[in-house]
C-alpha cells in the first residue's frame, strides 16, 4: 500500500475507533445494562495499559544494546514518586527531567 | 461562537488547562518529530493530531509505521492503547448526561487523560452540568489548539532540538503522571505490575504485540485480584 495513503486509512480508522471509544459510554448510559464484570474489569484499564505503554519507554528491551540505563530507572521512578503524590503532571515533568539531566551530567563527568 | 469564547465557564476551562498544555508541550513535539521520522507529508501530521487526537496513539502509530507494519496490526494496537477512553466516557457520562445530545457528541471528541482528569476534579466539586460543560469545553478546546501547536513545530523545527535534551524521555513522564496516582489499591497495583512483567518479558513479539498482551493480561489480573480482596474482607 502506498505510504501516504496508509497513513489517511490509519488517520481515519483510528481516529473513528478513539471517537467511538470516548463517546462510548456518553451516548449509551442508562439506555442499556451494562454488565457488571466489565464495569470492573474497566476500573484496571488504566493502570493496565499505561503502564504496559510506559515501561518499555524507561527500561527498553532485555538483551538489547542499552538495556536499563539507570539514569532513566531513577528518574522515572523518582517522577512516579512526585506524580503519586502531587498528581500533577507539569511538576512530575519537571522533576522526572531534572533528575535525568543531573544524572546524566553526574555519569559524564565521572566518566 | 463569541459568546461561548466570553463565557466566564469556558474561560475558567481554558486558563485551568494551561499548565498542563505546557507540560505536554515536549510530547506534542515528540509526536511531531515522529510523525516526521516516519515520512508524514504536513497534512498527514496534522491529520494525525488533529483528528486522532491522542499522543499515545500517535506514537505508536508511526512507529509502527515507519517499521512497515500492516494496516490491521496499527489499527488494533492503537485501539487496544485508546481502550481507556471507554473508561473515561463510562466516568464522564452521569456528568454529561444533563446535555444535550449535540453536546455530549461534541465533548467526546476532546475526552483525553488531561481534559478528564481536570474535569472531574470540577464535577465532583459539584458545579452545575451545564456550567461543567462549557468549563470541559474551554479546556478540551485549549489542549487541542496546543496539541496542533506543538505538533507541528515538532515536525518543523524537531531537528534542531540538541538528542543530549533527552525530550523523548518527557513521553513516559506524562504517562507516569497520569498512571501512579492510581497506585492506591491493591488490584491496581496488581493490574500494573502483572503488565509491566508481561510486557518487558514478551518484548520478543513482533509488531509491538506485547503491548495488546500486557494490557489484557493486567486487565484480567487486576479484576480477579478485585475478586480475591471481596472475597477476603467479605468474610
Amino acid at each position: 500500500m502506498d505510504g501516504a495513503l496508509k497513513l489517511w486509512a490509519v488517520v481515519a480508522i483510528v481516529g473513528l475507533l478513539n471517537y467511538v471509544s470516548r463517546l462510548s459510554f456518553i451516548a449509551l448510559f442508562a439506555r442499556r445494562h451494562v454488565p457488571p464484570l466489565l464495569v470492573r474489569a474497566f476500573r484496571y484499564v488504566p493502570a493496565a495499559m499505561l503502564t504496559a505503554l510506559v515501561l518499555p519507554m524507561i527500561v527498553g528491551a532485555p538483551g538489547a544494546v542499552g538495556f536499563a540505563p539507570a539514569p532513566k530507572i531513577v528518574a522515572a521512578t523518582l517522577a512516579g514518586i512526585v506524580a503519586f503524590f502531587t498528581r500533577s503532571t507539569l511538576k512530575t515533568l519537571g522533576a522526572g527531567m531534572l533528575a535525568l539531566w543531573a544524572l546524566q551530567a553526574a555519569s559524564g563527568s565521572m566518566g | 461562537m463569541r459568546r461561548i469564547a466570553s463565557d466566564p465557564d469556558f474561560r475558567a476551562g481554558f486558563a485551568e488547562m494551561v499548565p498542563a498544555c505546557v507540560a505536554m508541550v515536549p510530547f506534542g513535539l515528540v509526536c511531531g518529530v515522529g510523525a516526521a521520522a516516519a515520512g508524514a507529508s504536513v497534512w498527514g501530521a496534522i491529520g494525525l493530531s488533529a483528528i486522532v487526537f491522542s499522543g499515545a496513539a500517535q506514537i505508536l502509530a508511526v512507529q509502527l509505521l515507519a517499521a512497515g507494519a500492516p494496516l490491521a496490526v496499527i489499527v488494533l494496537t492503537c485501539f487496544v492503547a485508546g481502550l481507556r477512553f471507554v473508561i473515561y466516557s463510562a466516568a464522564m457520562a452521569p456528568y454529561l448526561r444533563p446535555l444535550p445530545a449535540r453536546w455530549q457528541q461534541g465533548l467526546a471528541f476532546l475526552l483525553t487523560d488531561q481534559a478528564f482528569a481536570a474535569s472531574v476534579r470540577r464535577f465532583d466539586a459539584g458545579a452545575d452540568p451545564h456550567a461543567g460543560g462549557r468549563h470541559f469545553l474551554g479546556g478540551g478546546f485549549a489542549l487541542w489548539m496546543f496539541w496542533q501547536a506543538t505538533n507541528v513545530a515538532g515536525y518543523f523545527l524537531g531537528n534542531l532540538i540538541p538528542p543530549s535534551w533527552s525530550l523523548d524521555f518527557a513521553v513516559p513522564l506524562c504517562f507516569i503522571a497520569l498512571v501512579a496516582p492510581h497506585f492506591r489499591t491493591s488490584p491496581t497495583i496488581a493490574a500494573a505490575v502483572a503488565a509491566g512483567v508481561a510486557v518487558i518479558a514478551l518484548s520478543g513479539l513482533p509488531m509491538k504485540l506485547n503491548l495488546i498482551v500486557a494490557g489484557v493480561t493486567g486487565i484480567v489480573v487486576g479484576t480477579l485480584a478485585d475478586f480475591a480482596r471481596e472475597r477476603w474482607t467479605a468474610r
